[in-house]
């Protein structure tokens, strides 16, 4: 295991729990985003650049983004609901 | 078997493939020749689970909604969704055509470097994301509309069928290779692989943009004006 995986694999652990310390849903999901690029260069240099490929763009763009739109639906639904009582 | 004897089995096939798989296929990129190729019915089922995951999603939105859309963005407190700054805009439009020709450079060289249709198709499908936070919500729906892109995805998802498909029809196993290798190292090598993989693109990347349309239509607010 060479440093700069030993370094990546820290990191991981790091963002991982920091995914889950940080309790406000927004930030929640950039923080996923986060924990997505390490994984990304994790897997690149355990020589997997094309499952890296993969995780940058689901992990780092698609699943945070899709976070973000559920939670924003969610708070102009809740708007919505309530101007109709 | 242990595993120990599990590795050491995994560990002869990883060099099985190293060493044939070059000379066999004409590739250059062992994951891709084992994805499409040695593999090749695997990814097929992998592809259709995104596929049966982008309907269902679909599904279950346009129940609740319908298939209306509006332009119009939904408030949050009697405040509208803030506009995008100009930085944003002139951050997202270069990157937007930059992003594009990556991801067909690592959908068209699958055979060749590391990436393929599914890689590619989900950095294009991200990449219309550039559209919308450069150009607007409007461009971003009119230049994608769902009616167009919903045949496109079950076309690129059926293609990958009918290469298998054509095999059989000729005698061959599912997804025998019909085509000539070429030259290793040449975009057009490797047989049925280039094209399998295009057609993943395709299916992929409209799968997301399909999603994130579906997904952002669901963040405006209903107005019988804008009805499609």
């Amino acid at each position: 295991m060479t440093p700069l995986q030993i370094g990546l694999y820290l990191l991981t652990a790091l963002s991982g729990a920091a995914v889950v310390l940080t309790r406000e849903p927004r930030r929640q999901a950039f923080m996923m985003g986060l924990n997505g690029l390490v994984l990304a260069l994790l897997f690149l240099t355990l020589q997997a650049p094309d499952v890296a490929y993969s995780e940058l763009a689901v992990n780092m763009v698609a699943l945070p983004f899709l976070f973000l739109v559920t939670l924003a639906a969610a708070r102009i639904n809740q708007h919505r609901r309530q101007e109709d009582k | 078997m242990g595993a120990s004897g599990i590795r050491t089995l995994s560990r002869s096939l990883c060099d099985i493939l190293n060493a044939v798989g070059t000379s066999e296929r004409h590739g250059t990129n062992i994951v891709t020749l084992v994805n499409f190729d040695y593999r090749g019915f695997d990814t097929l089922g992998e592809e259709y689970i995104l596929f049966a995951a982008v309907i269902g999603a679909v599904l279950l939105m346009r129940t609740h909604r319908g298939e209306k859309t509006s332009a119009r963005p939904g408030k949050v407190s009697e405040q509208p969704v803030p506009l995008r700054t100009d930085a944003v805009a002139l951050g997202s439009r270069p990157a937007l055509g930059l992003t594009l020709i990556f991801g067909m450079y690592v959908v068209l060289h699958a055979q060749l470097t590391p990436g393929g249709g599914f890689q590619g198709g989900a950095i294009i499908g991200s990449a219309t994301l550039l559209l919308y936070l450069g150009f607007g919500y409007r461009t971003w729906r009119q230049v994608m509309p769902t009616a167009v892109l919903d045949p496109v995805e079950a076309f690129g998802a059926g293609a990958f069928v009918v290469a298998g498909l054509a095999a059989m029809a000729a005698g061959a196993p599912f997804l025998t290779n019909l085509l000539p290798l070429g030259k290793t190292g040449s975009v057009i090598s490797a047989g049925e692989i280039p094209l399998i993989n295009i057609a993943v693109a395709i299916a992929v990347s409209t799968g997301f943009a399909v999603l994130f349309v579906e997904y952002l239509e669901e963040t405006r607010e209903p107005d019988a004006g804008d009805e499609e």
